[in-house]
């Protein structure tokens, strides 16, 4: 059975002063019991609008949704007594310590006092957190803070947990440790849900995706399976800004073994057969004109790929003009 | 019932380990009692003024607008929650909207009341003399006060979003009211235009009976209007921001 279906779910944020904004266009999605299901997408795609809408933060404008077995409209209290939802900000009252905060939640969700207390003491163990837990949340670092985030998420046992980009903005190492700790957590039963932009994680720990942008989804399955769509292999060649880039690209497309070209920057993404027999040919052609590449690269497809395929934009230039629209 | 509790338990908590609490809130009623109350000693004596001394006069009103302001800003600490996705990680637990207003509302009104007592209690150095019954009496119209402005400046906070905006708004407001209440100056010393229109401003009601509490009058007719008023005031303000948070976007 699946602990998430949604028909066509649609939210229109309407600002007075200023236009409307159809964030959410019509999502459809199921997600299955067990699974890590990751929702990835560019800023302002609507990963977050859609994952508040799912627990019961947002009302939609239209569509239908169930979450965890009872409808997303008439039934939210059910549904927040089973889920935990970490946003992205992760909302700690910064003068209390971990434990406090987290002692909160747990009363909030209807356990005793003493109940709690021995709740709290096993996420902080589990979690390993007890070396900081009786400090105020404001002296915390930025890796500490987001597992204590997570085990409020928690606390209570949730049988589906929303996370909404629980890795942005950490260093790589305590982005290791929140991974570990959604593994671990997903080894021990619990459903995820998690929105991220970094393709290269959800590659590597979602069992499925979907991939949104613009408030739509343009992909959905595992990774395996969208990787599989972009048959053979990519080439990325760097440029220095005076080549153009166009003219490069009418050139390269001339070869028979080239399917498809896309220009992300200064950089050429062309996607080929055999790119191992490809690449020599195409740097020959290159050098008859004149034009050598600064950079060249051979890969098998990763997500990044696919998003550039479907959308014609690459995730990280959709990331930069989104910010440049800010 | 429970859940009203944590929170508030929780909110005090918060305002107390930040060690300027109590400055913050009062810093401004004790300079207008330490620079203010000295200027009315000189007009105390003109024929008409309505009380013994100036600071008889004064702290009573004193008491009213701290009410004024001192919950009118609270829609701030509001806004700093739904910024840091406190709210948020709140609104997510089965806890009721219910339980939330009542709990944030509540917390408001410990501080306002501890606030009070601090600066009765300062006056009282300065001369001041009050009846205790109506010093515990005026707590109580103080208390309905607290919840009214408390729960239009939270529910202000939901809707405004914006602190510039929410600062204007109260300040537009709550300034002209707290003016025309006679709280600075006694009433009689308006012209007639001024007071005509402060008989519209529930908080003269407030102001006057509070004057009349602390003598130990508990007969007046600005008494009982001031409870009817702010009763109805309380009630709704907090009916209005219990719908508010139960619509939130925040
Ligand atoms: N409360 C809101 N009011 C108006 N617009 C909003 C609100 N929340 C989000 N949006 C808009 O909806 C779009 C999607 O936002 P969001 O769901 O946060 O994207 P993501 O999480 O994928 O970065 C953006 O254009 C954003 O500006
Ligand atoms: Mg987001």
């Amino acid at each position: 059975m699946s602990i998430i279906h949604t028909e066509k779910l649609r939210k229109v944020f309407s600002n007075k002063e200023e236009r409307t904004v159809e964030a959410v266009k019509g999502i459809s999605l199921d997600v299955q019991q067990g699974e890590i299901f990751g929702l990835l997408g560019p800023n302002g795609a609507g990963k977050t609008t859609t994952m508040r809408m799912l627990c019961t933060l947002l009302t939609p404008t239209s569509g239908l949704a169930s979450v965890v077995g009872f409808d997303l409209h008439t039934q939210s209290k059910e549904i927040r007594k089973r889920i935990g939802y970490v946003s992205q900000k992760g909302g700690m009252e910064i003068v209390a310590t971990g434990r406090e905060n987290i002692m909160l939640q747990a009363q909030l969700y209807g356990m005793s006092k003493t109940e709690a207390a021995q709740r709290v003491t096993e996420v902080i163990d589990r979690l390993r957190l007890s070396n900081f837990a009786d400090r105020k949340v404001i002296t915390y670092s930025g890796g500490q803070r987001r597992i204590f985030d997570l085990a409020s998420g928690i606390i209570h046992t949730p049988e589906l947990l929303f996370l909404d980009e629980p890795s942005t903005g950490l260093d790589p190492q305590s982005r290791a440790r929140v991974w570990e700790e959604v593994v671990g957590l997903h080894k021990a039963g619990t459903t995820i849900f998690l929105t991220t932009h970094y393709l290269e994680e959800a590659d590597a720990l979602c069992h499925r995706v979907a991939i949104v942008d613009q408030g739509d989804i343009v992909a959905l399955g595992s990774p395996a399976e969208l990787k599989r769509q972009i048959a053979g292999d990519i080439i990325v060649m760097g440029f220095d800004a005076e080549n153009k880039i166009e003219e490069i690209r009418n050139l390269i497309n001339k070869y028979e073994r080239v399917k498809e070209t896309q220009i992300a920057d200064t950089s050429l993404h062309v996607f080929v057969d055999k790119g191992d027999q490809a690449l020599p040919v195409i740097i020959q052609l290159l050098n008859q004109r004149g034009i050598t590449p600064t950079t060249i690269q051979l890969s098998r497809p990763s997500l990044d790929d696919v998003f550039l395929k479907l959308t014609g934009r690459s995730l990280r230039e959709s990331e930069a003009s989104a910010k440049k629209d800010r | 019932m429970r859940d009203t509790f944590l929170i508030l338990k929780n909110e005090l908590l918060v305002t107390l380990r930040n060690p300027f609490w109590i400055v913050r809130g009062i810093v401004q009623p004790v300079i207008y009692l330490l620079l203010f109350a000295p200027f009315l000693d000189g007009i105390a004596n003109l024929p008409g003024f309505p009380a013994k001394s100036a600071i008889q006069f004064f702290v009573p009103g004193l008491l009213i607008m701290n009410a004024m302001f001192s919950a009118g800003f609270e829609g701030f600490s509001l806004m700093d929650k739904v910024e840091s996705g406190f709210l948020e990680r709140l609104r997510v637990t089965p806890v009721s909207r219910l339980a939330l207003a009542l709990g944030f509302v509540f917390e408001t009104s410990v501080t306002l009341i501890i606030q009070s007592l601090i600066l009765v209690l300062l006056s009282l150095f300065l001369g001041f003399q009050s009846n205790l019954v109506g010093i515990f009496v005026l707590l109580v119209l103080i208390l309905l006060i607290g919840i009214t402005m408390s729960s239009i400046s939270f529910t202000l906070a939901l809707f405004i979003r914006e602190g510039g905006i929410l600062a204007g708004i109260i300040n537009t407001f709550v300034l002209p009211l707290m003016i025309i209440s006679g709280v600075m100056l006694p009433l009689d010393f308006a012209p007639g235009i001024i007071q005509a229109i402060s008989k519209f401003d529930p908080f003269t009601y407030a102001v006057s009976a509070s004057r009349s509490l602390v003598t130990g009058v508990f007969s007046g007719g600005s008494i009982i209007s001031a409870f009817i008023i702010f009763i109805v005031l309380a009630v709704g303000a907090l009916v209005w921001f219990i719908r508010a948070m139960r619509e939130a976007v925040a």
